[in-house]
């Protein structure tokens, strides 16, 4: 903030600062009350989360939950098969992204522009627009209701390649040069000069697509046709909806939600700082 | 030289390139093709019959499926625009509570909202049914704090659109702070400390200085919000069904139902190119917009 808003601030009452802060307080309870509701009725017996006006803290916290979600869907497999498809999706993410990021950022070719143009109008398009025949392309190569089915079609997209280039073209020209005067093939170029380089943006993209892709729901949904030894653990989550309905199922339904945000939430909290700095990075830069 | 980087350059895009041509490209111009056809999506595309403008017919005509899919895109518009209207303004405000030096704690702060934007939809989706439930959930019990009476939520056709709203605009306001932060900061210092030398208020300096110099973050921003805004699909495929009474029909849920479940492939597909057009001319108009303020 600069000097000026600052000796502004000086010359206002304190009870501006009291707004602010009071202001900050709601904003930051508005957004954490969701998820802290989630945690406690996860914890709740069956009576209390029925009760009516409803039980905020738990009296006696069970893990009750818990254990019967484990009964409805395979935890396990769920959260096996969610971790495969956002590492494996990723790591293809990372390499596609950055062959090609290296490529428009660092060499000229006839086409360049109209390529990167028609690549980056991809990144405007809903996924529900390619839906029908996507559905249909990767049945008729009989990858449909397998991981390989939700992964394939996932291994590279335009966001990617953007960040990187973005990122890329900030690389010294001079440090790439003198590789290649050593006679460096120009993919050990790639691994052992401009990744480390641009470390920070890898660890952003890698984090963005572990998490969009261990939080997708429509694809996988599709074209899994209920297969359910390949459910994503989001997958297994909507099936304790409609286990029970009517009955007692918030404790259950809120155990499996909060196991499905720990990983994402997890992630986040230990590394922000890239994702906020990439979000920066590419509104500017773009 | 040129020639061996040319060679190289084919092999470093060639994996990106040939992944989204196949897997974006092809189906999207697939789906061009298909909203002219009579297809199922059970037979292979050979099965496909030319029909014209027919299913561009049926879905704006009279019968059941045209009023579905109208209503859908009508739930789809106000749906987007009732989510644009409450982010943007919110992400300025959000943003300019981390932003500023007064008070100490926005980074915390920025934490905190953007969190919910790691959350999976699914999630957000069940949690949020079950604050929105009329008698045991905690919503209503706090309105009632306020002596507001109960609130139908997600029950009754008349505010089930606006509930999925409020839960999308909780799940990604954070994100679109973020942006609104990365745009405040890129305003140069020295235009506040002339306006205050020159007399302007803060308020003032926010609707002169502030606003207008946020103009291309807030396009960028609209235009991300509506791209989102018309993927929604969880809550209602969950929750809702598309009810009560096709209030919450909205153009992601409505496609993939005719497209896939139903397997109407040609009449999803003609869905899917109109909700397109929509978003190329909502787009554009966005641009156009701020482009002309800019040459003013």
């Amino acid at each position: 903030m600069s000097a000026a808003t600052r000796s502004l601030a000086r010359k206002r009452p304190s009870g501006r600062k009291a707004l602010l802060a009071t202001a900050m307080l709601l904003v930051a309870v508005a957004s954490a009350f969701p998820l802290a509701w989630m945690v406690l009725s996860s914890l709740k017996t069956p009576a209390e989360t029925m009760q009516v006006p409803p039980v905020w803290i738990p009296r006696t916290p069970t893990l009750e939950a818990y254990e019967k979600v484990a009964g409805v869907i395979n935890v396990g497999r769920s959260m096996w098969n969610s971790l495969v498809i956002a590492s494996v999706t990723t790591a293809g993410i990372l390499v596609t992204s950055m062959m090609a990021g290296y490529a428009f950022a660092k060499y000229s070719f006839p086409g360049r522009s109209l390529l990167f143009s028609v690549l980056i109008a991809t990144m405007f398009l809903p996924p529900i627009v390619t839906l029908i025949p996507l559905y249909r392309m990767v049945g008729s190569i009989g990858l449909n209701a397998s991981l390989a089915g939700i992964i394939v079609p996932n291994l590279a997209n335009a966001f990617g390649i953007f960040l990187m280039r973005q990122f890329i073209a900030g690389v010294p020209d001079d440090l790439i040069d003198a590789a290649r005067m050593d006679g460096a093939p120009e993919l050990l170029i790639l691994y052992k000069i401009v990744a480390p380089s641009v470390a920070p943006a890898i660890a952003a993209l890698a984090l963005f697509a572990f998490v969009y892709h261990w939080n997708s729901y429509l694809w996988p949904l599709t074209v899994l046709q209920g297969n359910a030894d390949a459910y994503p653990i989001v997958i297994g989550l909507s099936r304790l909806l409609s286990y029970n309905r009517g009955a007692v199922n918030t404790g259950l339904v809120m155990a499996g939600a909060t196991l499905a945000v720990l990983p994402p939430l997890v992630l986040f909290v230990f590394l922000q700082r890239f994702f906020v700095d990439s979000i920066v990075g590419s509104a500017i830069k773009g | 030289m040129a020639k061996a980087f040319r060679a190289s350059a084919g092999i470093m895009l060639a994996p990106a390139v040939t992944l989204i041509g196949v897997f974006v490209l092809v189906p999207m111009l697939l789906t061009i093709w298909l909203c002219f056809q009579d297809w199922s999506t059970q037979t292979p595309f050979s099965e496909a019959s030319f029909v014209g403008l027919g299913n561009f017919q049926e879905i704006f005509g009279s019968t059941s499926v045209g009023r579905d899919f109208k209503t859908a895109l009508l739930n789809t518009t106000i749906y987007t625009a009732l989510s644009v209207v409450l982010i943007l303004p919110l992400s300025v405000v959000f943003g300019l509570l981390v932003y500023q030096r007064e008070v100490a704690g926005g980074t915390a702060l920025r934490t905190v909202l953007f969190s919910t934007y790691m959350v999976p939809m699914i999630a957000v989706a069940l949690v949020w049914s079950k604050l929105y439930s009329p008698s045991e959930g905690p919503l209503n019990q706090m309105l009632g704090l306020v002596g507001i009476g109960p609130q139908p939520w997600l029950s009754s056709p008349r505010s089930a659109l606006v509930s999925i709203v409020l839960l999308n605009v909780w799940q990604q306001v954070g994100y679109f702070t973020v942006l609104a932060i990365a745009g405040l900061t890129q305003i140069p210092g020295s235009l506040y400390e002339a306006a205050t030398l020159d007399g302007a208020n803060g308020r003032e300096q926010f609707r002169f200085i502030t606003l207008p110099l946020l103009r291309r973050t807030l396009l960028f921003s609209a235009v991300i919000a509506i791209i989102n805004a018309v993927q929604v699909f969880e809550p209602v495929a969950l929750i809702t069904q598309g009810g009560p009474v096709g209030s919450t029909n909205v153009l992601t849920y409505h496609i993939r139902r005719v497209g896939i479940e139903r397997a109407q492939g040609g009449l999803g597909s003609a869905m899917a190119v109109m909700l397109m057009l929509s978003l190329i001319v909502c787009v554009s108009a966005l641009f156009a917009l701020v482009n002309r303020r800019d040459s003013e």
